[in-house]
């Protein structure tokens, strides 16, 4: 499961900043949240712990909001994400492929993992990223990239990473069938 | 070479720096030195990125599209070398004037997208120059009432772009009524629906039009608070919109004493974090308290007890982007388009399988055709257009026997389907119905809130039923069973996400109702997408072993002698029908059945 490697230090006097500029009452709950994951990628428990003690937001509220948003997420992430947009341009023009040959290509493998397996990519599904017609799309850290099949996301997250000297897994088959 | 005295203007919206705008802009200004080149907006012409219009030095404008390193040689070699027209890159120009190209722009109305692509979104002074902001200085100047704004836009006929239709002025109205020190205006830039970027692009590409729209309406209830909501998943418009509020508060446009007036007005952005759910009204005003995006019972409707308990109006960024040219054309100029139901222009975001797709904007009562065939120009596969989706998960499809239908409100709902925010998918023969609503109610189960039993459990319960019929499982009684819970589910719900979310199965079951059959019956799916009843073989007579679908095979089902013609297999038992072979096949050798 979770990578041990990716887990975030957490610098408190950052979270303490946080808190000072966006406030520490309830209608806070939602900036600080985008805060940290801003910050660290995900939202690390010790974080959440110091936002509860620091806060008038209770426990129970903060992960309850954290659990409602699709932005938010509770598990570390790898070096770059890379987001697959699912919304209806794209699921009708084959984005469900580019995430198999994605997978493929980054070895993630199991049903709940997203990470690559050496902590290189994270891949996550988004709704529409507002680029629908030219869809399908995906978006690696903040690089758009449209008009895609599965081999073309490939090729784009290839060259990310040649660009951003990372390497990738080796692609391995393996026996999907359900 | 000299490049004096011309100007190159470059579309940097998300679209083109998708496209590789960026690069573009380089190039030309590595080999065009002394020209001068910007960037504006996205001009909503996604087919045609990378955009870019060339103004000559007799002030001549020269648009062309699809401008790549190649393009940018070709233009530059046509305006400073006096070399050939490259026609196939025109899309509007004095070269060739009725290009098939520049029907897109020419048929199109632009009120609310008058300066998307025009102008550059970080510069308060291109937008003043267009007009910008004499609006709210023509109120604030002349002393119109707050009952004059309410009338012209009454005049105009305006109702809410946001999807539910609303009149704008009458909405208003409940909150002038109210008494209170402290008012709320909330732009509603969350743009739920997956297949919908106008709001994207008017935030992005013209954010100070939009602020315009809310001072206007802030003025016309008496709002001095607003806070702006945008989607998170759009960063350029956060960031553009962020930098208008700075630059509009230098100029006055915002906060105390606006213009000299008595009037204030405070506006703050919210970013929101990812629920479909939160783009309804009071889920939204949840949302910007700090809580989980829920609904809330109405009444209290939020004109009189909204964010923090104050009364709020919550307005779509469409339908706030009109405003500035309602009250500087007046109401009834903008009443002059469209049809007694439905006044004025809509915008729609194409896209699919049409040639031509972007953001489209119409008088309300053209026809779904014009929009498709005369704009869109129709389909861009060799496979006809068998449908439309209108209106997101909330909406329907509307196949293309009824194209005629004219754009206003009461005739798309007759339809089934809904006008909605104006996402506009086009889809030809190989999208499945039953995929397609099986993706919607993916969707709208997963974005539930899951206040209401009907909605949180009733879409579980249909999704299971349609992924059923789409592994070929179902049986012809579920048809009934889909149509009963459709209805529980619309009548159970409180807000308007459970009220709508069974319309794509509801619509497809009306027109596409054999090819749920198929599913059924024949085990068959007509368009070939549901993986279940699909299956990839090799037509070994065209296979020449080049072996790259074997390299592309995540499950290594395709095998063969590398370099033997006709020599490669697919084993079905490890098959996952994922068509990753399909794609890279080159000699398209390769059938799914
Ligand atoms: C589930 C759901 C999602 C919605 N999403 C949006 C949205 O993304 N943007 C929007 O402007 N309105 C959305 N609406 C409609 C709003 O509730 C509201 O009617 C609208 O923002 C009012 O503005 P208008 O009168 O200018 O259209 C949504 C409604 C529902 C029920
Ligand atoms: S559906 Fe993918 S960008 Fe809109």
């Amino acid at each position: 499961m979770a990578n041990p490697s990716l887990e975030a230090t957490v610098d408190p006097n950052l979270i303490a900043g946080f808190i000072a500029e966006l406030g520490s009452d309830s209608s806070a709950t939602v900036p600080l949240l985008q805060a940290i994951q801003t910050q660290y990628g995900y939202l690390p428990r010790t974080a959440m712990d110091l936002v509860v003690e620091q806060t008038e937001i209770s426990g129970s509220q903060l992960y309850g909001v954290a659990t409602f948003y699709a932005q938010f997420r509770l598990k570390p992430v790898g070096r770059h994400l890379i987001k697959v947009c699912h919304g209806t341009a794209c699921h009708v023009t084959g984005a469900d492929r580019i995430n198999t040959s994605l997978h493929y290509q980054l070895n993630i493998q199991g049903e709940d993992e997203d990470t690559a397996s050496n902590g290189s990519y994270t891949m996550v599904d988004v709704a529409c990223i507002g680029c629908c017609s030219q869809a399908p799309l995906i978006v690696v850290d903040e690089e758009v990239h449209g008009n895609l099949n599965g081999a073309k996301a490939q090729k784009a997250v290839r060259m990310h990473a040649r660009k951003a000297g990372e390497e990738l897994p080796k692609a391995v088959k393996q026996s999907l069938k359900s | 070479m000299n490049a004096q005295g011309i100007e190159i203007i470059v579309g940097e919206g998300t679209c083109g720096i998708a496209a590789g705008s960026k690069e573009v802009i380089d190039i030309f200004k590595e080999q065009a030195p002394g020209a001068k080149v910007r960037s504006v907006s996205c001009a909503g012409m996604c087919h045609m990125e990378v955009i870019t219009e060339v103004r000559d030095a007799t002030g001549k404008s020269f648009m062309y599209g699809k401008v790549n390193k190649k393009g940018v040689a070709k233009i530059l070699d046509f305006h400073l070398k006096g070399g050939a027209f490259p026609e196939e890159l025109q899309i509007v120009s004095p070269q060739a004037p009725e290009h098939e190209n520049s029907q897109y722009l020419a048929r199109q109305t632009r009120i609310a997208l008058r300066n998307v692509g025009q102008l550059d979104p970080t510069s308060i002074e291109e937008y003043q120059s267009r007009d910008g902001y004499k609006a709210i200085e023509k109120i604030l100047r002349e002393g119109l009432s707050q009952d004059q704004v309410i009338a012209e836009v009454k005049t105009a006929g305006i109702r809410g772009r946001g999807g539910a239709g609303f009149p704008t002025a009458v909405k208003w109205g409940f909150a002038k009524a109210q008494d209170s020190e402290t008012k709320y205006l909330v732009c509603n830039g969350d743009e739920g629906d997956p297949g919908a970027f106008m709001d994207r692009s008017l935030l992005e590409g013209d954010p100070h039009n939009v602020i315009e729209g809310m001072l206007i309406a802030a003025y016309a209830f008496g709002a001095n608070k607003g806070y702006a909501y945008i989607r998170a998943e759009y960063p350029l418009a956060v960031k553009n919109f962020g930098l208008a509020i700075e630059k509009a508060k230098k100029a006055g446009y915002l906060g105390e004493n606006i213009l000299g007036s008595k009037m204030s007005f405070e506006l703050k952005i919210k970013e929101g974090a990812g629920a479909f759910v939160c783009g309804e009204e009071t889920a939204l005003l949840a949302s910007i308290e700090g809580e989980r995006g829920m609904p809330r019972l109405r009444p209290p409707f939020p004109a009189v007890k909204g964010l923090f308990g104050k009364p709020t109006i919550i307005n779509n960024v469409e339908t706030l982007s009109n405003l500035a040219w309602i009250i500087n054309q007046g109401g009834e100029a903008y009443a002059a388009y469209g049809t007694e139901d439905s006044k004025g222009t809509k915008v729609f975001a194409l896209a699919g399988a049409v040639k031509r797709g972007g953001l489209v904007e119409v008088p309300m009562g053209t026809t779904l055709r014009e929009v498709i065939y005369d704009i869109g120009g129709g389909s861009s596969t060799d496979r006809p257009i068998k449908a439309i989706q209108l209106g997101g998960p909330s909406g329907g499809v509307i196949p293309a026997e009824v194209f005629d239908t004219p754009i206003e409100y009461a005739a798309i709902n007759a339809t089934g389907a809904i006008m909605g925010s104006g996402g506009m998918i086009v889809m030809d023969s190989k999208t499945c119905m039953v995929d397609l609503a099986k993706f919607f109610m993916e969707f709208n189960h997963l974005e539930s809130c899951g206040k209401c039993t009907l909605c949180r459990i009733g879409t579980l319960r249909i999704r299971e039923l349609l992924s059923k019929i789409s592994e070929g499982k179902g049986a012809m009684e579920d048809l009934d069973i889909l149509e009963n819970l459709s209805k529980q589910v619309m009548s159970g719900s409180l807000c308007a996400l459970g009220g709508t979310a069974p319309n794509p199965v509801l619509t497809t079951l009306r027109y596409f109702r054999s090819e749920y059959e198929a599913h059924i019956n024949e085990k068959r799916c007509p368009a070939a997408v549901c993986k279940a009843l699909i299956s990839h073989v090799v037509i070994q007579a065209d296979c020449t072993g080049c072996t790259l679908c074997e390299k592309a095979c995540p499950t290594d089902a395709i095998t063969g002698q590398p370099k033997v013609a006709h020599s490669y297999e697919i084993d079905m038992n490890k098959c996952i029908n994922c068509s990753m072979c399909v794609e890279v096949c080159k000699p398209d050798c390769i059938l799914v059945e």
